[in-house]
């Protein structure tokens, strides 16, 4: 127990100095990087690891007759994970959000503190001892927090009357809803029934398991298999079609969704909110093919009033693309993120 | 006895440093046997050749994610090429731009160690090429892959050279991390400013350093036009290693020279003390804070962060025509962030102006902007323009994509027609009808019902006024607006335009609010900035354009700001002694 301990005890100091050091800028602050895609897991896990290591820093510290008070313990969890949400989750997070998220901690915390009447009463031992003020020491403490927190609550009332500007947040519906079908250069396609036509086997034939079989690979770096190269000069069928669907690709799309379609275009930091990133498991890994064209081939303009708000500058492709061009493009897209597209079965 | 020992001590320390000396000596000799090399440099050896295991993964690494620019050959031709500028690198000639080493030799390249500053190519790899296409890998590919994919570029796509050859190559390696720079003192500052004359480094960089010079004549080893670094926007230098303010990625790029382009090494006919002085003097001219610390950069694009709130202060009196004037430089300013036109055609896949800085002010009656933007070349149409100011479908043609043939972006980067130089804003009109997540297009308006009031100044000295109803619809006049809107100012210097404008802030009774923006205080209005380089052929829809910003008028602090904060204060007093008194009462109560 007291080797298990010790070891978490270890990991949360480091954790600590370590968070605390890219926070402050000594260790550079992408040191420990949050990986593209796997982000929310990645959070989750890094504060199971704090928790660990909280535990058995907390353990550690009884054992050596240092005991932590629970009041404190509470205390600077709740501040440990206001900081985290603020300094290490990167896109930054509203405030309102965090706001919400910091509410909820507070009242996990309270729980906790709370669980049985002994710990309760362990915790709200050190808020009576200053109410009562038997001591010098709380003494002091008792006319410090009568006059501080006054002034701390006009001072903030104060901050939230001053007129000042505050970004709106700009939103944008990330799977609108789709129509039954859509024309495009003068064809009727039914989003329920189309296929992409170039997702074939070398034969020429329809074939999902074919494709799916020769996608990159998950994992760091989704590369591809070493048998599947779209640029091999015998490549028949799917592959063929890839290598075309990304040459298009590189000629119109990775300017605003990137050379690795993580939305990091050349332009896409004049954009706001960013293009999709569809190596994230939340855009295309989530839609069918056909969803896909109807969204690139009518663009951010072509938005159905439902499908509010309309931030989005994406061209109607129809404009520069056949529909073939089209098709080929995004039969790319899930090959070099390596997701199938959805199916309807 | 003792004077013995002490004489034996004397001898023993003389000899010792005798030896000293004499190895001091020696090291001199070295030094000046290594006179030949530069200052700051030494000779290095050659890395050994990646294994085989290596080359073929990158292959598969390369296949993936570099083939699509970079090409099949690495001949920098691949499907994407044509529509970028720069252009990716052609890989064939053995010809890289940012290296530790002297110039005109291969850059640094060991398969195996990634030290940091040993390894040029690994780190261009890492932190891309920033004001390029080349992304930064980091976090995307594992250090592995990254080595692996350049152990295939360096041994199989470097075709007319070869790292490993001892015969033909040698690396004069600049020792970057023994040379300590000189603090940027202002007396440093002024000798770099001195120097940079001297170097003539002004020629192509220009007076003010924002490239200006000898924009449009430059070429690169291919052919393919180039122009000189803007030394204003340090976030876009390709050697900034994502660490854009660092002043030893400048020394190195003058020490080393940058290959394959015109820009040569100073090593040879610059000191270490000199060349620090200039690095120092090209990093204050970066874009700072007006408190002198660097803008902060967002790491995802590598690019300043963006605020998308453009707050304009209240100005009493007159608006002054005069940017000098305390209204003007007093007033914080705002980056707008601009991409190029790709969305209708004809597209701009390579928008010159890739930001703005904006100022605003207000008085009662009048809305002031003030546009800065970077511009190395002023340009003013020759002649009467093919179209009326109001067409919108205008005949600018969108380029064939082959390279090499007439006609592709690489080719006629130099050759546009020159059009004006432009900028403009679209503001919402009757924003406040809007429900709340709805707005115009970006693009001149939706429709009828949801026009947009669009202001347009070009270099030929004009300020006209627009209504927008839709990407492909020619603008409307505005009757009389022109006349209420003043240029206040207009100037091209040494690579920057400055442009202010100003309108009647608009109020529901006197303005035609069908087509006119009503400026209210304290709301966000729907604001989008598009901007023309008329030397890079924009005319009509060939432009940068921004994002959404908001204008905000900040309205003065109200009085209630004073008195409720005080009262709610004064109630938190009386709420701490009700809880203190009532606890006093229950131990009382408990006592007794």
């Amino acid at each position: 127990m007291k080797a298990l301990m010790s070891v978490a005890a270890i990991i949360g100091a480091a954790g600590i100095l370590l968070l605390a050091g890219m926070t402050v800028g000594i260790v550079p602050s992408n040191t420990v990087r949050l990986i593209e895609g796997y982000m929310p897991v990645q959070v989750i896990a890094e504060l199971t690891l704090f928790v660990a290591g909280f535990t058995g820093i907390s353990y550690m510290m009884s054992a050596m007759g240092m005991a932590f008070p629970r009041f404190w313990q509470g205390i600077l969890f709740w501040a440990f994970l206001l900081i985290y949400l603020k300094f290490r989750v990167y896109p930054p997070i509203p405030f309102s959000v965090r706001a919400m998220y910091g509410t909820i901690s507070l009242v996990a915390i309270f729980m906790w503190v709370s669980a049985n009447e002994e710990d309760w009463n362990k915790f709200k031992q050190p808020i009576m001892n200053v109410l009562d003020a038997k001591t010098g020491g709380t003494k002091f403490l008792r006319i410090a927090y009568l006059v501080i927190i006054p002034i701390l609550i006009g001072g903030f009332s104060y901050n939230a009357m001053v007129p000042k500007s505050e970004e709106p947040i700009e939103l944008r519906t990330v799977h609108p809803a789709p129509p039954a079908s859509t024309k495009v250069h003068g064809k009727t396609y039914t989003l329920q029934t189309s296929q992409n036509p170039y997702r074939v086997n070398p034969e020429g034939k329809y074939d999902q398991e074919y494709s799916n079989s020769n996608i990159v690979e998950q994992g760091m770096g989704r590369l591809m298999k070493p048998t599947s190269n779209p640029w091999d000069k015998d490549a028949q069928g799917y592959l063929k079609y890839v290598r075309e669907g990304g040459e298009i690709f590189y000629q119109n799309c990775h300017f605003c969704h990137g050379d690795n379609l993580n939305g990091r275009g050349l332009h896409a930091f004049a954009f706001n909110p960013i293009p999709a990133n569809f190596t994230d498991p939340g855009t295309i890994a989530q839609l069918q093919e056909t969803f896909i064209f109807w969204r690139v081939s009518k663009g951010g303009i072509g938005l159905p009033n439902e499908g509010f708000p309309w931030a989005s500058v994406m061209p109607p492709w129809e404009q520069h693309l056949t529909v073939d061009e089209i098709w080929k493009v995004i039969l790319f897209e899930y090959w070099h993120t390596g997701y199938y597209p959805r199916t309807w079965d | 006895m003792k004077n013995l020992i002490s004489l034996k001590a004397g001898k023993f320390l003389t000899t010792a440093f005798g030896i000293i000396l004499v190895s001091g000596i020696s090291g001199g000799m070295a030094f000046a046997a290594d006179a030949a090399l530069p200052a700051g440099f030494k000779k290095g050896d050659l890395a050994p050749e990646p294994s085989a295991d290596m080359i073929e993964a990158g292959k598969r690494v390369y296949f993936t994610k570099c083939v699509w620019c970079h090409g099949v050959d690495g001949a920098g031709d691949g499907p994407g090429a044509d529509r970028l500028w720069p252009r990716p690198r052609n890989f064939n000639q053995g010809t890289f731009k940012i290296r530790h080493t002297a110039s005109g030799e291969l850059p640094l390249f060991d398969a195996k160690k990634p030290v940091p500053g040993q390894n040029d190519l690994f780190e261009t790899v890492t932190h891309g090429l920033p004001g390029s296409a080349m992304p930064s890998w980091e976090g995307i590919l594992t250090e592995e892959q990254r080595l692996q994919v350049l152990s295939f570029v360096t041994t199989q796509l470097v075709k007319d050279r070869k790292f490993t050859d001892k015969q033909s190559e040698s690396q004069t390696i600049l020792q970057l991390n023994d040379l300590k720079p000189i603090p940027a003192s202002e007396e440093s500052l002024k000798k770099g400013a001195e120097l940079i004359v001297e170097k003539k480094c002004i020629e192509c960089h220009g007076v003010e350093g924002r490239g200006d010079g000898n924009a449009f004549n430059l070429k690169d080893d291919w052919g393919f036009s180039i122009q000189p670094a803007n030394w204003h926007k340090c976030w876009n230098f390709r050697g900034s290693r994502q660490d854009p303010y660092n002043v030893k990625n400048i020394f190195r790029t003058f020490s080393t020279g940058v290959n394959g382009t015109p820009m040569p090494s100073f090593a040879d006919n610059s000191t270490v003390e000199e060349r620090w002085h200039i690095a120092n003097f090209v990093n204050s001219l970066c874009e700072r804070e007006a408190d002198g610390t660097p803008l902060s950069i967002d790491p995802l694009s590598d690019k300043p962060k963006v605020n998308f709130v453009l707050s304009s202060g209240v100005v009493e009196g007159e608006i002054s025509a005069d940017p000098e004037n305390e209204m003007w430089t007093k007033r914080a300013r705002r980056i707008i962030a601009m991409g190029g036109q790709i969305t209708h055609k004809p597209r701009n896949f390579v928008n010159r102006i890739d930001d703005i800085w904006m100022k605003s002010v207000y008085n009662e009656t009048h809305i002031a902007f003030m546009f800065q933007w970077d511009d190395r070349t002023k340009s003013v149409a020759e002649g009467k323009l093919p179209w009326p100011p109001t067409s919108v479908n205008i005949d600018v043609k969108e380029q064939d994509p082959k390279t090499g043939e007439e006609g592709s972006i690489a080719m006629h980067q130099n050759n546009y027609t020159v059009y004006n130089d432009a900028v403009a804003m679209e503001t919402a009109v009757k924003w406040k009808d809007l429900p709340a997540p709805i707005k115009p297009r970006y693009l001149f308006g939706s429709n009828e019902q949801f026009p947009v009031d669009i202001m347009k100044w070009e270099a030929d000295g004009s300020l006209r006024a627009f209504k927008g109803t839709g990407w492909d619809k020619d603008f409307e006049e505005r009757d009389n607006y022109e006349e209420s809107s003043k240029l206040l100012f207009s100037e091209w210097k040494n690579g920057r335009w400055t442009v202010i404008i100003q309108r009647p802030m608009g109020n529901k009774k006197d303005q035609d609010y069908d087509e006119d923006t009503f400026f209210e205080m304290g709301q966000y209005i729907p604001t989008v900035f598009f901007a023309w380089d008329g030397h890079n052929g924009d005319a009509g829809r060939k432009m940068a354009v921004s994002a959404f910003y908001y204008t905000f008028l900040e309205p003065p602090t109200p009085k209630e700001a004073y008195i409720y904060p005080v009262v709610i204060a004064f109630g938190v007093v009386l709420l701490e002694g009700w809880i203190l008194t009532r606890r006093a009462n229950k131990r009382k109560a408990k006592k007794a």
